[in-house]
């Protein structure tokens, strides 16, 4: 739950990388650490085991100066992917604002994302929290692997529910689509404080709201960002 | 019982003068309210250059393992967590509204003192949050300028 100082005028916000073993996670806030030059950022903490497997989590905290007379403290945190983790992802999802769901492009690692989307559901449910309050956006990650996935099947895969989100092309390894998918996914944030709500923001009433899947050709530009 | 979700300076200045009253009778180095999210509330003394955003972070993952280990062991939550090292230890406890209060302190003092003072600290900041929720309840949420879904980056 975003947390709104008023003595120090500052936001916090809680920003989860989820998703299966090995999809990219860490990778993308090792790539966000090395890029980001504007924001103050802190220290990569990394709670993994002596073979660079997340144990417990990785940990950003970035501070910009995106809201006139705000500091806003976005704070990335990943979960461990692998199977026998779940408590952990359960108590790393605790006060969420925001998901960055990754998905492996690589044909084979399939079933792991949906069931690693399945368990994501499960675990809000656990943080009494659901997919339709947290705003999330998806990112399609290693599309420079030869045997990746088309998009519109991981689009028919992973964003065929009723409100479609953004979703990123992204080589977290390379840099490419990172910095994308985190502004995509702090924008939803803030949109969600704004004045003028807007209805491609999951987590707001959106009533009778039914958005069909246009033909997945036409959903990713060059920059890598679907039309939501 | 719910989480904090905002605080006013009001609220702010009175949680940090509990917090300093308590490092003043404890000797401890420094104190802070953190929620188990990780988000850092308030704070009273010197860590030097230490990433408080880290410190909450860590603390409130290490609290929640711990919670969780008190669940399967069949107790409701361990009230307190202390670790001890060479030249400064950390103690936590827990307070409602999913708040910790986590106080780190060396060898001018001792963790019998520290956990005293602490437990008296916890009653005061418990009835604090008790306001501050109460509070928050009646204020109306926080609406910004903008609907921040341009091409303009949040962060760069």
């Amino acid at each position: 739950m975003a947390f709104i100082n008023y003595s120090s005028r500052e936001i916090q916000l809680k920003i989860v990388y989820y998703g299966a073993a090995l999809c990219g996670k860490t990778t993308n806030l090792v790539t966000l650490h090395k890029q980001i030059t504007h924001a103050q950022k802190g220290e990569l903490v990394s709670l993994a085991t002596d073979a660079d497997r997340t144990l417990f989590f990785d940990f950003l905290s970035l501070n910009t100066k995106t809201l006139p007379g705000f500091t806003t403290r976005f704070q990335l945190y990943t979960v461990p992917g692998q199977a026998i983790y779940n408590t952990t992802r359960q108590l790393v999802l605790k006060g969420v604002d925001g998901i960055v769901f990754c998905v492996d492009s690589h044909w084979d690692r399939m079933a792991d994302n949906v069931e690693s989307f399945a368990n994501l559901q499960e675990n809000l449910i656990e943080n009494h929290l659901s997919l339709v309050q947290i705003p999330y956006v998806l990112q399609y990650n290693k599309r420079d692997i030869p045997n990746a996935a088309p998009i519109n099947y991981l689009e028919f895969t992973f964003n065929n529910r009723a409100n479609r989100v953004l979703a990123f092309e992204a080589v977290a390894a390379t840099g490419s689509g990172v910095l994308e998918t985190l502004n995509a996914a702090a924008r939803l944030l803030l949109a969600k404080y704004s004045k003028t709500p807007n209805a491609n923001v999951t987590g707001m009433s959106q009533p009778n709201l039914s958005v069909a899947v246009p033909p997945a050709d036409s959903q990713v530009s060059a920059s890598g960002k679907t039309a939501a | 019982m719910s989480s904090i979700g905002m605080l006013t300076a009001e609220d702010q200045m009175a949680i940090e003068q509990r917090l300093a009253d308590f490092l003043a009778k404890s000797e401890a180095q420094w104190s802070a309210l953190v929620d188990k999210g990780g988000n850092l509330f308030a704070q009273s003394g010197n860590t030097g250059s230490l990433d408080l955003s880290i410190l909450s972070a860590l603390a409130a993952g290490s609290f929640a393992a711990t919670h969780e280990l008190a669940k399967r062991l069949g107790e409701s939550e361990f009230s307190a967590l202390y670790h001890e090292g060479h030249g400064q230890h950390i103690l936590m406890s827990a307070l409602t509204h999913e708040c910790l209060l986590v106080t780190i302190f060396g060898e001018r003092t001792n963790i019998g003192l520290v956990r005293f003072y602490a437990q008296q600290a916890t009653g005061l900041l418990n009835e604090l949050l008790q306001q501050a929720q109460a509070k928050e309840a009646t204020m109306a949420p926080l609406v910004l300028d903008g609907d921040f879904l341009g091409d303009k980056a949040a962060i760069s």
